[in-house]
């Protein structure tokens, strides 16, 4: 990936947010995109555990990386992951078990949500630590801001309110669809395009 | 120190797996009790649902709990409320959902004539369709439902309100609606010969 050259905050910023999304432009982590979007409550909880997750284990993985022996290097990252991912779980399940049960088996799933060893992999493997932190960050908060997106749409139509406040009146029909999984896999298709069109205006290379 | 050897990498290993379980391990032991309190909550508010019991937060959920005495009957774990002379009986049941196990807690009269309350602890039906048995209106429709033989029908047309022995069933979810109409009569058989009633 021709990302990995960049060094700059401000750079990685907008390769993470933007020109190289992890969603609409790499399109990793599909899997949570289509299950945990249909109420932004859970949404938000969902991406702030999948930020703090990949920000905390690229720093890990970079603070690690002099000291990882190269045979073993993707089983410990993967290690790493797993260990901020269950910290998130115990916290959830603790302090917050109604969205704990909400989310179920969703949270211990972020482990195998490929932006995280992707990030840990592509860049605080041979990055500074606090530049490894940053990039992992941004890289979640690109994915936090499409699911984000995703999951406005599907709770307005779907439920008719937001943040579970109730914004449309009660005669309101609720769009079924777009509670269930596949409307996700619709807007995600349709945020590709709108993303990939502007880029395209605006004469980046579209990857 | 040569970092690619194969005794380096295997104490590395288990220095580094021993290092995250263990700190796993602090994390699991500190919260333990905050998880088992909260499941807990979770059982104690469903059963003062069912009996139509209310409740602002987790210090009335406790204080309220403590009224209702626990008993065995037949095998089965249930809980008693007496207030105002009459008795009542709550259960933790469970059946088969379209998806997943539906758990409910149902609560009685001590003859199984009347159905005091209802309340769905955890299901896994598809949101906005089947799992439209958690909105208050369907739990709502059971609340001093009269049984009509010992039982209830999930009806599809019309209103039932006032009928006996009738809910309305859940437009869209027939598959839902037809599990929750076994459960709730399996629930009540069982309810029925753990208090000794008729079979």
């Amino acid at each position: 990936m021709s990302d990995t050259a960049v060094k700059d905050p401000g750079a990685i910023l907008k390769t993470n947010l933007w020109t190289s999304n992890p969603i609409f432009v790499q399109v990793l982590g599909i899997c949570s995109a289509l299950a945990v979007t249909n109420l932004l409550t859970n949404t938000m909880i969902m991406t702030l555990g999948v930020v703090f997750t990949t920000a905390m284990s690229s720093l890990t993985v970079s603070l690690m990386k002099s000291f990882i022996p190269r045979k073993v290097r993707m089983v410990v990252q993967t290690l790493i992951i797993a260990f901020y991912v269950i910290i998130v779980d115990i916290v959830l399940r603790a302090y917050l078990p109604e969205v704990s049960r909400n989310l179920g088996p969703y949270v211990g799933l972020i482990i195998t949500n490929c932006i995280i060893m992707g990030r840990a992999e592509a860049f605080a493997q041979s990055n500074r630590p606090i530049l490894s932190f940053w990039d992992g960050m941004t890289s979640g908060l690109g994915y936090m801001g499409v699911l984000l997106v995703i999951a406005f749409v599907r709770e307005l139509l779907g439920f008719g309110s937001l943040f579970g406040v109730r914004i449309f009146p009660e005669g309101f029909t609720p769009w079924t669809i777009m509670v269930m999984p596949p409307s996700a896999f619709f807007l995600i298709g349709l945020i590709v395009w709108i993303g990939k069109t502007i880029m395209h205006r605006q004469g980046e290379p579209v990857t | 120190m040569n970092k690619q050897s194969l005794g380096y990498t295997i104490v590395f290993s288990f220095v580094v797996c021993f290092a995250f379980v263990f700190l796993l391990s602090i994390t699991h032991q500190a919260t333990r009790e905050q998880v088992q309190l909260n499941q807990e909550l979770r059982t104690k508010r469903a059963v003062l649902r069912a009996l139509t019991i209310e409740f602002n937060d987790d210090e009335e959920v406790l204080e309220r709990f403590a009224e209702i005495e626990t008993v065995t009957r037949n095998g089965i774990e249930l809980f008693r409320l007496t207030k105002d002379g009459e008795t009542r009986y709550a259960g933790i049941f469970g059946g088969a959902g379209l998806w997943g196990p539906i758990n409910i807690t149902l609560a009685v009269d001590a003859d199984v004539e009347t159905i005091i309350g209802l309340d769905i602890i955890d299901h896994n039906e598809t949101p906005g369709l089947g799992g439209r048995i958690d909105e208050p209106w369907f739990q709502r429709q059971f609340r001093g439902l009269r049984l009509v033989d010992g039982g209830v029908q999930l009806i599809r047309d019309g209103n039932t309100e006032g009928e006996d022995g009738k809910a309305d069933a859940i437009t869209g979810a027939t598959g839902t609606s037809m599990s929750m109409d076994r459960i709730l009569n399996q629930t009540l058989r069982d309810l029925r010969s753990a208090l000794g009633g008729e079979a």
